[in-house]
């Protein structure tokens, strides 16, 4: 019996039914439609409520100051504010997408309030032309407006999230137009919004950004008196002066449908229910009309407001909601009076069996091969139903259906009850949001769940994001915020664990971001006791900075082992804190300091020596002042005549001044003193010598210089000036003469004593400069006959390597000296001759 | 041959951290219209070179130039800088801009960051006014493969830095590069580590970790088991020795960089006078995975038989006749005649080198010294270098050994030497001597040396190392087993545990840490045996462990490892991470700084 009565109440328009079921009953009370103005948000948002101040109402026991109420979709009051805003009569407000409640009034002014009535700031002028105009009417859309001045100028606001006014072509019309229509900006081919003005003739002005056209001249009569733009920005509905419903495509090219209507006085509201059908309201009477066929029609005795949605269209009166929609093709086929459809029987097989009946079974056998899909139009008409009790028969009946069904997606039904849990939650009377399961597709559970937050739901926001599985990090982060912003009375301890308690949910919630909220709001302590608890030092330590904590922000930056934020934190007390101040603080502090040593040494070097100065480390000061007296001699006005060598000098002495400040610095002290003797004499060189390359070479290489010049007393001047040992003069003169070939000399210089390190140094020079007639002066006079052996060796020289060898008695040796003469037969096997008679001695 | 390895047999999915890289960079470019000149410093240039193709930039309309001081040259209204966030690039950029200002060219300038961008860098772009006029971003390129078992951080100063400097950033970037892996293939439920700067990066990581989770579903076993991380510091005798492997040779005499070297074409048999070539080594080339790790004296034996049995094989190619089958075997042989002929020519070019008395008796020196004998011998070769002004690096890589095989230097030898250096190469090196000695490498002698009682205990020196068939990791230096790859050996065999009186003998601290659901069981070594058999991934598949070396690892010690790798006691592949490749010589390269 129950399947005649749902039936019962659809109507049908050609061979499509409708339905309006009723959402809600409206809680609020002494609300008359008719002498306010009303702003709906589309999916179920709230509800904006004025007095009409350009009507004439008679006030019954209420003050004569305006009030701006906010109520729920089923009219429960969310907030309440007066409107005091100066700037004349309100024109027109609506909600944009992200539920702000935009209010434009006379001088162009747009006042906008969050869904609890708090005004946001700032206002928004739709700019000074606008203002000296007067604004008469406006046609709102997803995020924008467009405003008609007295003068027939149109302004408009592409986007409020950045709100820029500009002014769009003139128009040129004398005669304020009949009705206005917008095309929003993502369906015109420009991308920029389009406006369509009805005027007093044949056509239709369309006036965008930076022109204007004459549409519809082809196919109009006569002047349209109303007009709505379809959901996708393609069709046109309108209302001609001859009292014909007209269906256009929206650049008026093309007549889609053309139907009488019964009266010529143009509707109050004109309106696409979804993408079928078009509402017409008059005073009393509602008027569906579809392509084809004789229009439905619905009496009303009390005003109503047309609220348009993706899928149908909602019908707000004083007493009540209702959704008027198609009804969808699974409900029909269930539902349908006499319907045979699988879903229906299997619908009935559950009747059947619930009442005990075997006609269950008879009804899924005749619909065995068909069940599955049976089981998807139970679920879906489901999906589809307001009436909670009609969703769980439908939901059984798929469930029972499923039983019986081998390959069908069980998640599918699990999926729905999802869905149905969540929409049935957020339907209910105090969250009063009446979303169909296609808006709610539309709208996503994201939009949904951010929807509550801002409504400060954040119960059931969490819930729903828990439930859905949805990440809970911005609904507690939400609450967090708020939570600070509406506790200004409890203390910061307390606060804090209330925050903790719930913040401790959400794994990797931003500690930081919290707290930066609670100093913003004035509460410092609070922030600096909720960043401690933020586990990413890279967001901790910023904040930190922010709310001075400049201590325990080196602290963590430290701690974390990120040297980027250490020098973030330095560079951030670098800037406020007097230079004293600064080094104290990161003195004790190893990482800090050593960046900024690294950091100064690259950038900031006179900045580093007051820091080294102030800390007592002089001998650092004398490494930089060292550095620097080289600097200058690369400078190049060094080598233009005049040698900089003074003040080098100056600043090396300076440095080993300060190097003998500390005892653990003697050797470098002493180091720059015979540097600074070095440069001296290095420069008298260049004096007597006339030649440039003196200056910063080693001591050695002066010596070689010296000898290679052949200034021999300069050389030995420069050896007794800096004690250099007779070790290393052999080594160094010896190389020196033979790179000038100077082997008489060497020979001489062989001779003038018993050389202290031996004769090796003469060898080895000789065999470097390839003469071995020289080095066989030198190598018989060698005293280790391994030494010798080598020597041969390395002149090729078999015979006399191997008897030294033996002579030495080391049979590894020789072994070695075979190695190296491997490709020679002959010398071989000298080798291995001697080799064997040293292993037969047992030497080896 | 490419220059970019093939990582096709990397343990680890390798191929896929380096695309990621590459379409990082092009979307990079891609996001920028037009025309444009990129230009890059030259060590990061080197490092894309393993990345990604030169020709796939010019691709995305890029001329491509190197940073320096010079002014940039080109028509782009577009430069894209990529740089290495070190504080002395920033002067080269900023000049740069402005220079385009006095000369009236208006360009767009983009500053990219490698691999993130640094406070302090933008702070000196502000202070020389160019950092308005720039658009700043990031490249995150922390980890390149260098081939399939080594993966390099890049960061070449990274032990100096932290050694001399104090400056830890490097230590950042490494947990974060092991962060990044984590990310890919899993959390690394145990990590061991020793030194102060391991110990260091393993904190870190840890603080990634707790800041950045890696989520490690239960039923997923992470492909890494065990990081080990050692410290350069604790063993910086291996690096100062000469590497004896074909690869280390290589670095030692010609310089492998990004895995290649460069050499005059007549030395690889090439008519291009005075031209360079560069040939590139890695796994891609057969013969060179199969002889790089070996002890040089092997390779020439190898490369001789296998050029005599080629030969017989073409002398009976000629002689008898043949069947398709053997004609085709023989085919396949010709193939590797290109690389036969390289390696022959590199090989004999090594050996002009090696073949030196100063070479040998450098090894001889080298090997008295890590035996700890004999000091005043050692002493007198020094001195005597000095007084002869050898190489100063030569001189100083000794003397860095001798002074940590000894602990030190008495005071009057450590004077005396000082003395000398600075006399024989000038006093500009006072720098050089101070970074050795702030970073403890050249230091006064104030205890007595630990090293013999670590050598003794850890088997350091072998005796009858037997290079053509070795049985211990010590053949790599002839007879020394690396301090270092011998921790590791321990490490994955049994954990710190057993050694743990040997680690405190070594400088800095260590720690042995499991992570994540881990953590939870006991962190006994006891446990060990049993876990490494539950580790074995269920297909066959070895467990793995990254080695990472903080502040560098040579190439003998890679090979080092790749051989404990081969052993087949062993329960684990190894692959390497690390912050670059270092040699002796690049190693003490990094502390000269001349005052002038």
């Amino acid at each position: 019996m129950a399947n005649v009565s749902v039936a019962a109440e659809w109507q049908l328009l050609y061979n499509r039914y409708y339905r309006k079921p009723e959402l809600y009953r409206m809680r609020w009370k002494h609300i008359d439609l008719s002498r306010n103005k009303v702003a709906c948000a589309p999916f179920g948002g709230p509800i904006a409520i004025i007095r009409d101040d350009s009507k004439i109402v008679q006030l019954h026991s209420e003050s004569a100051l305006r009030k701006l109420r906010i109520f729920n979709s089923a009219g429960v009051q969310l907030s309440e504010t007066v409107w005091k805003n100066p700037g004349g009569r309100l024109i027109g407000m609506s909600w944009t997408d992200d539920q702000t409640l935009a209010c434009i009034v006379q001088d162009g002014t747009v006042y906008r309030y969050n869904i609890h009535a708090e005004p946001l700031e700032p206002n928004i002028s739709m700019g000074k032309e606008c203002f000296e105009q007067n604004v008469v009417d406006c046609v709102f859309w997803g995020n924008g407006v467009v405003c008609i001045t007295e003068s027939n100028q149109l302004f408009c606001i592409p986007d409020f999230k950045n709100p820029k006014p500009c002014k769009l072509a003139d128009p040129g019309i004398e005669e304020l137009p009949f009705c206005m229509a917008v095309i929003e900006p993502q369906y015109t081919m420009s991308g920029n919004v389009e406006v369509l003005l009805g005027v007093g003739e044949a056509f239709v002005v369309a006036v965008e950004e930076d022109g204007v056209q004459q549409l519809g001249a082809e196919v109009l009569r006569g002047p349209l008196q109303k007009m709505a733009v379809s959901r996708d920005g393609q069709w046109l509905a309108s209302f001609t002066h001859d009292g014909r419903l007209l269906v256009m495509t929206s650049d008026l090219q093309k007549v889609i449908m053309e139907q009488e209507c019964e009266s010529a006085l143009p509707p109050e509201q004109l309106s696409w229910c979804g993408m079928d059908t078009v509402l017409l309201y008059w005073d009393d009477m509602l008027l569906m009309m579809g392509p084809r066929g004789d229009p439905v029609r619905y009496l009303y005795d009390e005003p109503i407001i047309l609220i348009p949605e993706c899928d149908g269209v909602r019908i707000l009166s004083n007493s009540s909601m209702e959704f008027l929609q198609r009804v969808p093709d699974s409900t029909e086929s269930i539902f349908k009076i006499g319907s045979t459809s699988p879903a229906a029987l299997l619908y009935d097989a559950l009747d059947h069996f619930d009442r005990r009946s075997a006609k269950a079974d008879e009804n899924l056998r005749l619909i065995r091969s068909s069940l599955p899909e049976a089981v998807e139009s139970c679920i879906d008409a489901a999906g589809h139903e307001f009436d909670v009790l009609r969703q769980r028969t439908l939901l059984r009946a798929a469930s029972y259906g499923q039983a019986f069904c081998s390959n069908f997606q069980r998640d599918r039904i699990q999926e729905m009850c999802k869905i149905l849990r969540v929409l049935n939650a957020v339907r209910s009377h105090e969250i009063g949001i009446s979303l169909s399961i296609q808006q709610y597709k539309l709208l996503t559970p994201s939009v949904l769940v951010g929807r509550l937050i801002n409504a400060h739901q954040h119960l059931l926001a969490l819930r729903i994001s828990e439930y859905l599985g949805m990440n809970q990090e911005v609904v507690i982060m939400h609450w967090s915020c708020s939570k600070i912003t509406a506790s200004l009375a409890i203390p910061d301890a307390i606060l804090l664990e209330i925050l903790l308690d719930k913040l401790k949910l959400c794994k990797g919630i931003s500690y930081a971001a919290v707290a930066a909220h609670a100093d913003k709001n004035g509460r410092r302590k609070l922030a600096a006791m909720l960043v401690e608890h933020e586990p990413r030092s890279s967001k901790q330590v910023p904040l930190l900075l922010s709310i001075g904590e400049e201590d325990t922000a080196l602290m963590k930056a430290t701690e974390s082992g990120d040297t980027d934020l250490v020098y973030l934190v330095l560079f951030h007390i670098w800037q406020k804190r007097q230079p004293l101040e600064f080094f104290g603080m990161i003195q004790p502090r190893n990482l800090a300091r050593d960046l900024f040593v690294a950091y100064a040494r690259c950038y900031k070097h006179e900045f580093l020596k007051d820091y080294f100065l102030s800390n007592g480390q002089l001998q650092e000061v004398a490494f930089l002042l060292w550095k620097e007296s080289w600097e200058l001699g690369k400078n190049p006005m060094a080598s233009k005549g005049s040698p900089l060598h003074g003040p080098r000098i100056k600043l090396i002495e300076k440095a080993q001044n300060l190097f003998s400040e500390t005892k653990e610095h003697t050797f470098e002290s002493k180091a720059a003193e015979e540097h600074a003797k070095l440069l001296r004499i290095q420069h008298e060189l260049e004096v007597t010598t006339k030649q440039a390359i003196f200056v910063d070479s080693s001591i050695s290489d002066t010596i070689r210089t010296c000898i290679v010049l052949g200034n021999h007393r300069a050389a030995m001047k420069v050896k007794t000036e800096f004690k250099v040992s007779e070790k290393r003069w052999y080594w160094l003169k010896v190389f020196a003469l033979a790179t000038i070939r100077d082997w008489d000399a060497l020979e001489k210089f062989s001779k003038e004593k018993r050389p202290p390190i031996g004769y090796r140094p003469f060898v080895e020079a000789c065999i470097d400069a390839d003469e071995k007639g020289e080095a066989l002066k030198y190598i018989p006079k060698l005293a280790d006959p391994r030494e010798r052996a080598e020597s041969y060796a390395r002149i090729g020289m078999v015979k006399e390597a191997a008897d030294a060898a033996s002579q030495a008695k080391d049979g590894e040796l020789l072994g070695r000296l075979k190695l190296t003469f491997s490709q020679n037969a002959a010398a071989s096997s000298i080798f291995d001759t001697l080799r064997d008679r040293l292993s037969f001695q047992g030497v080896s | 041959m490419a220059q970019i390895p093939n990582l096709d047999n990397a343990p680890l999915n390798l191929t896929f951290l380096r695309e990621q890289s590459q379409k990082e960079l092009i979307n990079i470019l891609k996001n920028i219209r037009g025309k444009k000149c990129l230009v890059i410093d030259q060590k990061l240039s080197g490092s894309l070179s393993v990345i990604i193709q030169t020709s796939l930039l010019k691709e995305h309309g890029v001329e491509l130039r190197h940073l320096s001081a010079e002014p940039i040259q080109t028509d782009a209204a577009k430069v894209v800088y990529l740089v290495r966030s070190q504080l002395n690039l920033m002067k080269f950029i900023s000049s740069h801009v402005n220079n385009d200002i006095s000369r009236g060219l208006q360009r767009e300038y983009y500053v990219y960051f490698v691999p993130r961008r640094a406070v302090s860098c933008e702070k000196i772009l502000e202070e020389e006014k160019v950092h308005h006029l720039l658009t700043i971003g990031e490249y995150p390129l922390y980890i390149v493969p260098l081939d399939e078992d080594v993966l390099s951080f890049e960061l070449d100063l990274a032990y100096k830095e932290y050694q001399v400097d104090g400056d830890t950033s490097s230590l950042w970037h490494i947990a974060k590069a092991i962060h990044k892996l984590e990310f890919s293939f899993g959390l690394i439920p145990n990590v061991r580590a020793k030194g102060k700067a391991s110990v260091c990066v393993a904190e870190i990581l840890n603080r990634l970790q707790a800041e950045e989770p890696v989520n490690s579903p239960d039923m997923v076993v992470p492909e890494i088991n065990t990081l080990i991380l050692i410290d350069r510091e604790v063993d910086m005798v291996t690096p100062m020795c000469s590497q004896l492997t074909y690869e280390g040779l290589l670095d030692e005499f010609l310089g492998i960089n990004n895995g290649s070297v460069e050499l005059d074409a007549s030395i690889m048999g090439l008519q291009q006078e005075g031209k360079k070539v560069k040939v590139p080594l890695n796994s891609s080339d057969k013969l060179f995975k199969e002889i790089r790790d070996l002890n040089f004296e092997v390779v020439v034996q190898i490369l001789r038989q296998k050029a005599t049995s080629m030969k017989q094989d073409y002398t009976e190619m000629t002689t008898t006749t043949q069947t398709v089958s053997e004609l085709k075997d023989f085919v396949k042989k010709l193939n590797s005649l290109p690389e036969m002929t390289r390696h022959i020519n590199l090989a004999q070019y090594l050996s002009t080198f090696t073949s030196k008395p100063s070479f040998l008796a450098q090894l001889d020196m080298e090997h008295t010294m890590v035996e700890a004998q004999s000091y005043d011998i050692c002493f007198e070769y020094i001195e005597e270098m000095i007084h002869k002004q050898e190489p100063l690096i030569n001189v100083l890589r000794l003397l860095i050994l001798f002074s940590i095989t000894n602990s030190g230097l008495p005071k009057k030898n450590f004077d005396y030497l000082r003395r000398e250096l600075l006399h024989s190469y000038g006093f500009e090196h006072v720098g050089t001597l101070n970074n050795l000695e702030k970073a403890g490498l050249l230091k006064k002698q104030e205890s007595k040396s630990n090293w013999p009682t670590v050598k003794r205990a850890l088997q350091l020196v072998v005796e009858d190392t037997d290079t053509a068939n070795p049985n211990d990791i010590s053949y790599v230096f002839s007879g020394y087993a690396p301090l270092s790859i011998r921790l590791v050996q321990h490490a994955v065999r049994s954990g710190w545990r057993p050694i743990e009186e040997i680690l405190k003998l070594l400088p800095g601290p260590h720690s042995d840490k499991k992570r994540g659901r881990f953590s939870s069981s006991p962190s006994l070594d006891t446990l060990q045996g049993a876990s490494a058999s539950m580790d074995k991934v269920a297909d066959g598949r070895r467990s793995l462990v990254l080695v990472v070396f903080v502040g560098g690892v040579t190439f003998a010690e890679i090979a080092a490892l790749r051989y404990l790798c081969s052993q087949e006691a062993m329960a684990y592949d190894l692959i390497i991470g690390t912050t670059n490749i270092v040699s002796g010589h690049s190693l003490t390269e990094s502390f000269v700084e001349k005052l002038g």
